[in-house]
């Protein structure tokens, strides 16, 4: 969706999913290939129940009542359990998720959700970051742990307060906060200033920029060492609320 | 509101799925009761007085098919052969039945006369398998109505239908 739609801003659909169609916009633009595997199965079980219920009513109306008989049961059961199917898929297999892809930065799985009259978009990312030939030891590209993250934001960040979404915060936001989307488009990471807690953040957003494995397990190392001396560590995957760790 | 011209194939089929779901699940459900009660049409609207005080223009009639032994004083909705709309009348009589098929004479309550002249030219009773839709089990007062606004205002139905389709397709909330 382009910056030329304009959308009533109370709508809180019209906020969503003008997000959730510009976030696969923006991340096909940065070469990640999108997955629709799990769309396509959906629009199969729903287009396969339709296609059974467009039959019968074609030989019910064709040959009435007592030729369709025989087949009226079977295929009113046939419908209802393709239905449901695609029910559980929205529900529990898809479960949100708006944009399923990989790119040259890592594999990446992205569900968004909002509350009902709060106009924040809360965003999940699951992604596994890959990480290219470093600067020394290793020439092979080596694959991350799987990392979570939940992210929310007003949506107030990327929309005029006259309903315009406006692509370059939008593309900020994901870029500083998801590593993979940011080491795909370093140009758009910015960083927060004047907090004084953001550094640990930052040296994990700098790391993963870097690519490099190493420096992870020194710093690994590192934190080792700070949580025998200060006991406050904590694990990289909480890394977009860095606002958080306050002792 | 979101313009069908900017949306992507797969969106498009989506939209496309959810409004012929809408469609396909109101008629699956539909059939799902007619194959529950044998009935080709398992819920039917009155048209015509000639039930009352029993049942008024309007209501909205259950039917139930299954065991066909029909007795005397339940209420019918049978076909006439050749013509369309479904009338609703008492049983009043009643022959064969067992080995021989069960025929049937009906009348309207508020009717002077029994139904031999509705019936089809030299009927003179309904065969209760042939003819016979279904009895009545059970009723919602009025409800109906729309359906007799609907049919005999026709354009209605066409506006009603056009509005539901353009919302579903339009509307992603």
């Amino acid at each position: 969706m382009s910056a030329t739609t304009k959308i009533a801003v109370h709508s809180l659909a019209d906020l969503k999913n003008t997000s959730d169609d510009a976030l696969p916009n923006y991340l096909t633009s940065l070469k990640f290939k999108q997955n629709h595997t799990q769309t396509d199965i959906r629009l199969a079980l729903g287009y396969t129940a339709v296609a059974i219920s467009g039959a019968l009513f074609y030989i019910d109306w064709k040959f009435g009542w007592e030729v369709t008989k025989p087949y009226t049961a079977p295929a009113v059961i046939a419908y209802f359990i393709l239905n449901t199917a695609f029910s559980y898929w929205i529900w529990f297999v898809e479960n949100g998720v708006i944009f399923e892809g990989e790119g040259k930065t890592g594999k990446l799985r992205i569900q968004t959700s909002t509350k009902k009259h709060m106009p924040v978009y809360n965003l999940t990312a699951i992604f596994t970051p890959t990480y290219a030939s470093g600067s020394s030891s290793s020439s092979k590209s080596t694959t991350g742990p799987q990392q979570t993250l939940h992210l929310r934001a007003p949506f107030t960040r990327w929309f005029t307060a006259d309903g315009y979404f406006v692509a370059k915060p939008f593309q900020q936001w994901l870029a500083s906060e998801i590593p993979i989307i940011g080491a795909a488009d370093p140009k758009n990471v910015v960083e927060d200033i004047g907090r004084g807690n953001q550094t640990q953040t930052e040296a994990e957003r700098v790391l993963n920029l870097g690519g490099d494995s190493n420096v992870l397990e020194v710093l690994e190392q590192l934190k080792k060492g700070a949580a025998a001396v200060g006991g406050g560590a904590g694990t990289g995957s909480s890394a977009g609320k860095g606002g958080k760790r306050r002792k | 509101m979101l313009g069908l011209g900017n949306l992507q194939p797969r969106q498009l089929a989506t939209q496309l799925l959810n409004f012929a779901l809408v469609l396909s699940t109101a008629f699956m459900l539909w059939k799902g009761l007619s194959v529950a009660t044998d009935s080709p049409s398992p819920i039917v609207v009155v048209l015509s007085g000639s039930m009352e005080p029993a049942f008024q223009r309007g209501d909205l009639l259950f039917l139930w098919n299954r065991g066909l032994d029909t007795k005397i004083g339940e209420v019918v909705v049978y076909n006439v052969k050749g013509k369309d709309i479904p009338i609703v009348h008492r049983v009043v009589r009643r022959f064969g039945g067992g080995k021989t098929p069960l025929r049937l004479l009906t009348k309207g309550d508020n009717n002077a006369a029994d139904d031999t002249e509705l019936y089809a030219a030299g009927q003179n009773f309904l065969t209760r398998k042939e003819d016979v839709v279904g009895s009545v089990v059970g009723y919602i007062p009025f409800v109906g109505y729309v359906t007799i606004l609907l049919s005999e205002y026709p354009w209605l139905k066409q506006a009603m239908l056009g509005i539901m389709g353009l919302m579903v397709v339009l509307q992603r909330e």
